[in-house]
């Protein structure tokens, strides 16, 4: 089979997959969102009228002006400025980096130690199996958040600790569905031939097994990865997440919290509105993804 | 006929029951119920020197001296008392004063109660710097003398810290014995009813007080931590007063019609501990990352430092006008301030041309560090701090700890147990209304043996000052050590020991109708809750 027709196979069912997630208006708006909400996150520093992690740019004398008011240094605040004077849309903008960017890479960090961990229980089965298994079935018996909330508080401040702890309460999803997918693939016939081919057990599970076995993983993927969005502002928003300094959408949200009481309303307002809208595109996409990737839902 | 009677006495006793609502009221306004922002760890009065604690044990228990709202002395269980020579002490105890349980209140009480207060196990914060080196005499049932090694300038106010127990209730009982009601026993316008640890604290009228008849029959402290929470239940009607009104909601309570709003300016000081320890900061870097010599030890970067900081503005914008700007220790109300010192003005030409002429033109890379949560609005001032800070070129970042692990690594986090921070910003609040134990704390020289620099985090030490300070607290005569004081402060604070931000004010929210007596020392009392 030569390359190109490979690349137009591929790029058919591709094209297929696409025109399927297409057919469902509701999931192309999640979709248009998610885009628009990254783009965002990515541009920030073009965008944002204010680097709200300079302190020398901010200005306790702009802070808790309301949405429209300007700023000392002349551009108009339209979604207000917090507490220490940071303009909110400039916050929520590098926020968001700040929650993606978590959410993404703890994603990423979780799936490839899961995946790696389910195939290697599903595979080798034996005692090996049943050590991973009973793991995953200790950490998933305790609520992540309170998982986290430990992991932080051992550990200390700062994004990079944060992204351990959310990976170490999110692996065992990826591990657990791995290891279903794979537990069923590995007795098709496939695997046989290629065993009997003589190929290595490792390019068996990560080239024939594994790529079987991704459909589910991208569906728990999406849903995990708004679950980690949404862990990293809740332990921000419990003051042991990131620095004040450079806040994610769970510190904005907290630095409003305390003014909610006296009328201003928009300094924990908006960033939880960002909150909200993109965990919304993504479990927008997540679900329409689990419709598409679904075998039993073919037709 | 009888259709008719029973009809007129149906509405005669729905009447009744009406008035018996109205005439009610006011037997149900004899209950007060207060939210607190801070919950006691314990209500033995000798347990744990934490404010919260103090302010419950106060309603039961009482002192030789009290402080009053001005943190001024007045004859509390002792009625009067004459300075015999600078070392000995006399004190005439009140008589006809009984304990809650009816027992006469005599100097065994003292006696007793002093001898506590070192001996309590597992204390966290005991009250031993009041008792250390005092020894007790009973000349007879209601006569002491408390003689001390070296004259006692604070006597008063070191008496007014160490509530009295009754000798016979209190005799074997444990601080846990104490939580469950056994021996609360005291001579206090209130007594013991309920402690339930993180929800309640109830105490009633003692109607057989020496003094004068408290108006609540019963008081009900509650402990609710969460602002917007302890706002929303006076706001309800869940409670009749709410200490610690938040800054960010002080001004729209002010215009609720339901509230009235109490405030007095605290003698607590927001201030930053400058590390003067070491030759090299561990949170200093230069400009590029290098390691440099410590600039904080030089007082020309101290001052710039003082001068970046805009008083006003943090008073204004952060804490929305809850708050003095600061110029020393303890504010120039007090006896034994400066009247000299005005707080530093914001000046970034000056500040700029002071780095300038230390060395340091293009400033240095600087971390502060401070609590989450334990002072008003502590995050968000560091913040307003750093952001002063970049401006002059000290670029400045933030690390905020919750309170518990930042006082431990402050106070002893480094090698050897020493401070571990370069910056800090705290609070200190003036427990004895007066400078001398603030010095003490904070600007003498560290010398865990002699008591002296115990919240000394920056390790400043002046010979000049510890040695007016020495003199100051040995001083019995109030002026001579009023005089002394305040040079030391004006020595020390000129040398940008610490730098000095602001005076927290405190605010009080009670339902119309009931009047807060304001407080300096952030007490609550029901003592100090009054019907207009």
């Amino acid at each position: 089979m030569s390359g190109a027709a490979a690349a137009q196979r591929e790029s058919g069912e591709f094209g297929r997959f696409a025109a399927r997630f297409m057919e469902d208006r509701v999931a192309l708006i999640g979709l248009a969102m998610l885009v628009v909400i990254v783009l965002a996150a990515l541009l920030a520093p073009w965008i944002a009228p204010q680097n709200p992690y300079d302190l020398a740019r901010v200005d306790i004398m702009d802070s808790r002006q309301p949405p429209g008011a300007k700023a000392g240094e002349g551009f108009v605040m339209w979604l207000g400025s917090d507490g220490v004077g940071r303009d909110l849309w400039s916050g929520i903008l590098y926020g968001l980096r700040i929650s993606l960017a978590v959410g993404v890479l703890s994603g990423v960090l979780a799936a490839t130690i899961g995946m790696a961990l389910g195939l290697l229980a599903a595979y080798a089965g034996g005692r090996t199996e049943t050590l991973i298994m009973r793991v995953v079935d200790l950490q998933l018996s305790m609520p992540s958040v309170l998982l986290a909330l430990i992991l932080v508080a051992l550990l200390g401040k700062g994004v990079d600790k944060i992204i351990v702890a959310l990976v170490a309460v999110q692996w065992a999803y990826y591990a657990r569905t791995v290891r279903g997918s794979a537990l069923v693939e590995r007795r098709k016939e496939y695997v046989e031939a290629a065993l009997s081919l003589g190929l290595s057990h490792a390019r068996t599970v990560f080239r024939h097994i594994l790529p079987n076995c991704l459909a589910p993983v991208i569906v728990i993927a999406t849903v995990q990865t708004a679950h980690a969005i949404s862990l990293e502002a809740t332990l921000s928003f419990l003051g042991v997440g990131l620095p004040q300094t450079e806040p994610s959408l769970g510190v904005l949200i907290s630095n409003g919290f305390q003014y909610m009481l006296s009328g201003k309303y928009w300094i924990s307002f908006f960033p939880g509105v960002a909150l909200l809208l993109t965990i919304v595109a993504i479990n927008l996409v997540g679900d329409r993804l689990r419709d598409v990737l679904n075998p039993r839902l073919e037709r | 006929m009888t259709h008719a009677i029973i009809r007129s006495l149906k509405s005669a006793a729905a009447a009744m029951v009406l008035a018996g609502a109205i005439c009610g009221a006011p037997a149900l306004a004899q209950d007060l119920k207060i939210a607190m922002s801070a919950e006691p760890s314990s209500v033995d009065p000798h347990y744990h020197n934490l404010t919260p604690n103090n302010q419950l044990a106060k309603h039961v228990f009482e002192s030789l001296t009290e402080h009053d709202e001005l943190q001024r002395i007045k004859p509390a269980l002792a009625e009067s008392w004459k300075v015999i020579d600078d070392l000995t002490w006399e004190f005439k105890l009140r008589a006809n004063v009984r304990f809650h349980d009816g027992s006469p209140f005599t100097a065994d009480d003292v006696i007793f109660s002093f001898n506590r207060v070192p001996n309590v196990p597992k204390s966290p914060a005991p009250k031993t710097s009041y008792t250390r080196g005092k020894t007790i005499e009973k000349i007879d049932d209601l006569t002491i003398r408390i003689r001390t090694p070296a004259p006692e300038a604070l006597m008063l106010k070191h008496l007014a810290q160490i509530d009295i127990m009754s000798a016979k209730a209190a005799a074997s009982v444990t601080t846990e014995d104490i939580n469950a009601g056994k021996g609360a026993v005291g001579t206090g316008p209130y007594k013991f009813v309920e402690f339930v640890p993180g929800d309640r604290y109830v105490v009633a009228r003692n109607d057989a007080y020496w003094g004068e008849k408290e108006p609540w029959a019963k008081v009900s402290y509650r402990f609710i931590k969460s602002d917007p929470t302890r706002v929303a239940a006076v706001l309800a009607g869940d409670v009749d007063v709410i200490e610690t009104v938040p800054t960010a909601d002080a001004q729209r309570l002010a215009k609720e019609p339901k509230l009235a709003l109490a405030s007095a300016l605290s003698n607590r000081v927001i201030y930053l501990h400058l590390d003067r320890l070491r030759a090299e900061s561990p949170f200093i870097k230069g400009k590029d990352g290098a390691t440099i010599k410590n600039p904080l030890n030089d007082l020309k970067v101290r001052q710039a430092l003082s001068k970046a900081i805009n008083r006003p503005a943090i008073v204004d914008r952060i804490m929305e006008g809850e708050a003095v700007p600061a110029s020393q220790l303890v504010p120039d109300s007090y006896a034994g301030t400066s009247k000299n010192l005005k707080p530093v003005a914001y000046d970034v030409d000056g500040a700029k041309r002071l780095l300038a002429e230390a060395g340091l033109p293009n400033g240095f890379q600087l971390t502060i560090h401070g609590p989450n949560g334990r002072y008003t609005n502590d995050t968000k001032l560091i913040e307003a701090v750093a952001q002063m800070f970049t401006r002059i070129g000290v670029d400045t970042k933030v690390e905020t700890l919750p309170p518990s692990v930042f006082f431990s690594r402050a106070s002893s986090g480094g090698p050897d147990k020493t401070p571990e921070f370069s910056m800090i910003l705290a609070g200190w609040s003036a427990g004895t209304g007066e400078p001398g134990d603030s010095l003490k704390a904070l600007l003498g020289s560290f010398d865990p043996k002699a008591g002296s620099g115990s919240a000394n985090r920056g390790r400043y030490s002046n010979a000049e000052v510890d040695k007016l300070l020495a003199q100051g607290l040995s001083t019995v005569d109030d002026d001579k050590r009023a005089d002394l004081l305040a040079r030391a402060t004006e020595i020390a604070i000129n040398d940008v020991g610490i730098i000095p931000i602001h005076y927290q004010k405190n605010t009080w929210a009670a339902k119309k109708g009931l009047k807060v007596i304001p407080r300096t020392d952030e007490y609550t009392f029901a003592m100090s809750v009054r019907t207009q």
